[in-house]
């Protein structure tokens, strides 16, 4: 299992006597340690570097869980986020925490595990709706597990309700405490998938595709349920050898059937993120492609290279298995038409598609 | 002799011959036009006096009043009246005497704003310039902008100078501390030689710089391409003309995919024959799926007239995406 290195720990004035706090600082015998007040730049955070070897603890006062933002005018699936950190110890030039969080160190949240029978009360208090919840979004779901034990309290408190699933969404192959754990229902291991080209160029300090199907094989193996997301698909010449490499690797290695879903987003981006990327990895090339303007103000491919990638894509998949939950992640009607040849139309039956493929393979 | 309580400067008639005359670390001017200060001093005098401060060779600094230094020598003054500050003036304070006795007379282009910012972080933090100098010198006070007037002195003379003239955008400027010295000097160079707006250089900069990025190539070999060169050498343009056509050059190379969209839309749209004065308007970049229709007319009868006709045209039923199904480029 890979493990970053972390040079100081940031405790926050409130978190000390978090039950996170304790664990890291039993984890972490030998690393310095200081006192922080919440919402105030430690000496050295370096906001350009992101201070990825300062590990923050902050007693987090917002809510765990909440609906992902999603974007306006496009499908969004009704995820719903449970907020155990920001940032991680990975460098992917693309991602939007750059500019949508602007805060330096890798931050967890300590209180998570006193809070969770507030979760616990949201999920409980509306058995009819199923949830689908991941912490994946604002930071990787496993990079940090080996400091955090994140789940080593998380699988068992999912796992035994009945309606909802935890995704634990990583570009690792650190995959050691959840295969020792007993906890397998209503878990799904998550992988993000990209090329190698993308991972070796864009995605560093992450692990290999190969490395990331074999800790998928694994995982499928201990008998949990998996899901893939292909995002952020970005279009170069050579792209669709690429990631027909990326298929076949899959069909080599893991069994289609009990997979959930595979999500297809191509590369999108705020104006302004563009100039950070650029600032903080000179180069890149993720932007050679033909961005526009969409309808949300972020930019994307231009609608046919979008509906190329989809289409092409999802027709391979198909061809490897028929009924892998692929969909689309923050498109249009249109495009989902022209993509796939059909469309649940809005936000609302995209939720229901997902929530029938967790009936389905999860069993609630 | 005269003693300035605050200061604590002497006034002294002093040889312009043993003040250094160079830029020195207080000064903070760049791109000036030196001949009305000369005529004021030629008729007045120096009005104010300039401030010195002893120097290690035994020469004086310049404090504040090197313009008008520079005047009296031109104008072969042996000497001048200047305020003597003690040898022990502290270095950061003589920086905020010469900024603002400039803030107090002029605004300071961006090229000067860029020298008074580096001073600076001789003396202070980052956060303390962005939160205590940068809205005083009217900029963004924000780390990136910080940054970018911070790189402006690693730029050749040529651009500092279209800058300091208002000839070059400040976030072109920004770009070009990233790309190479040949490659930044050409674009200075076409933005300079012909008049653009800085929204239209901003645009172009960026094509530049992701197509050179695209195809492997230098932007000096792309603003040297025949077709370029040959829309900057052709009298019959004027500037406008120019500038709308390099641009459209670029956005051909940098959104070929796009372009070729637009191009099918407009061809399938000249087969229906709209009236004069009504046009159909596809969505941004063909992001949405809605179309505009706009109707220009003087008179309700005028668009009545229209709108009958637009109901009864053939083929108005067959507008659609026409670019649909077309291959990427």
């Amino acid at each position: 299992m890979r493990q970053f290195k972390i040079s100081r720990i940031l405790i926050e004035r409130g978190a000390e006597n978090d039950s996170l706090a304790k664990r890291i600082l039993r984890r972490l015998p030998n690393i310095p340690v200081e006192n922080v007040e919440p919402h105030k730049r430690a000496p050295g955070e370096d906001i350009e570097g992101m201070d990825k070897m300062s590990l923050r603890i902050i007693h987090f006062r917002g809510e765990f869980l909440k609906p992902c933002p999603g974007t306006r005018r496009y499908m969004c699936c009704g995820y719903q986020i449970l907020n155990v950190g920001i940032n991680c110890p990975m460098e992917c030039s693309y991602c939007f925490l750059q500019s949508y969080i602007n805060q330096p160190s890798l931050r967890v949240f300590g209180n998570l595990e006193d809070k969770l029978n507030v979760i616990g009360e949201i999920i409980d208090s509306s058995p009819d709706r199923i949830f689908r919840i991941g912490t994946g979004e604002f930071t990787d779901s496993l990079s940090l597990d080996y400091l955090t034990g994140w789940s080593d309290f998380l699988l068992p408190f999912f796992s035994h309700r009945k309606n909802c699933i935890l995704e634990l969404k990583t570009k690792t192959s650190s995959i050691k405490p959840l295969i020792e754990s007993r906890y397998r229902k209503g878990i799904i291991i998550a992988w993000s998938l990209n090329t190698p080209r993308i991972i070796a160029k864009e995605e560093r300090r992450t692990a290999s595709l190969r490395s990331r199907v074999l800790a998928a094989r694994q995982c499928q193996e201990a008998g949990f349920v998996l899901g893939f997301h292909f995002d952020p698909l970005i279009h170069y010449p050579g792209w669709e050898e690429d990631y027909e490499e990326i298929v076949q690797l899959l069909e080599r290695y893991i069994d289609p059937e009990p997979i959930i879903w595979i999500s297809l987003g191509s590369l999108r981006y705020m104006p302004d993120l563009k100039w950070t990327i650029k600032g903080r990895f000179s180069g890149t090339d993720i932007f050679d492609g033909e961005f526009v303007r969409g309808l949300d103000g972020k930019f994307r491919y231009f609608k046919p290279i979008r509906v190329e990638m989809y289409a092409k894509l999802s027709e391979r998949l198909k061809k490897w298995y028929d009924d892998l939950g692929v969909y689309l992640c923050m498109e249009s009607d249109d495009i989902w038409g022209q993509s796939l040849g059909w469309s649940p139309g809005n936000s609302a039956n995209l939720a229901t598609y997902l929530d029938g493929r967790v009936r389905k393979l999860v069993g609630h | 002799m005269m003693e300035k309580k605050l200061l604590g400067s002497t006034l002294s008639d002093v040889a312009i011959s043993d003040i250094d005359l160079r830029p020195g670390p207080f000064s903070m001017s760049f791109g000036f036009d030196l001949e009305p200060l000369k005529a004021s001093i030629g008729r007045f005098g120096v009005l104010n006096s300039p401030y010195l401060l002893k120097g290690p060779d035994r020469k004086f600094i310049v404090v504040a009043g090197y313009r008008r230094l520079l005047a009296a020598r031109e104008l072969g003054w042996p000497d001048t009246a200047c305020q003597i500050v003690p040898d022990t003036f502290p270095p950061f304070e003589a920086l905020l005497l010469n900024l603002n006795d400039n803030l107090t007379h002029r605004q300071l282009n961006t090229i000067e704003k860029a020298m008074v910012l580096k001073r600076l972080t001789r003396c202070l933090k980052w956060e303390e310039i962005i939160k205590d100098f940068m809205s005083i010198l009217g900029i963004p006070a924000n780390r990136q902008t910080l940054e970018v007037f911070l790189g402006l002195e690693e730029l050749e003379e040529t651009i500092r100078v279209s800058l300091a003239a208002e000839r070059l955008s400040l976030r072109v400027a920004g770009l070009m501390t990233g790309i190479g010295r040949d490659d930044r000097l050409r674009i200075n160079d076409l933005f300079t030689t012909i008049k653009w707006s800085f929204n239209q250089q901003w645009e172009a900069a960026q094509m530049l710089i992701e197509i050179a990025s695209r195809e492997g190539r230098s932007i000096k070999e792309l603003i040297d391409e025949k077709e370029i060169m040959e829309v900057l050498g052709n009298d019959g343009m004027n500037n406008p003309q120019k500038v709308k056509s390099v641009v459209k050059i670029l956005k051909a190379r940098r959104l070929p995919s796009l372009l070729e969209a637009e191009k099918l839309f407009k061809r399938g749209l000249a087969r229906v024959s709209l009236p004069l004065g009504v046009r159909i308007i596809p969505p941004a970049f063909f992001e949405g799926i809605d179309y505009k229709l706009e109707i220009v007319f003087r008179k309700g009868q005028e668009l009545r007239e229209k709108l009958a006709v637009l109901s009864h045209l053939s083929g108005l039923e067959m507008v659609t995406d026409f670019w649909r199904g077309m291959e990427p480029r």
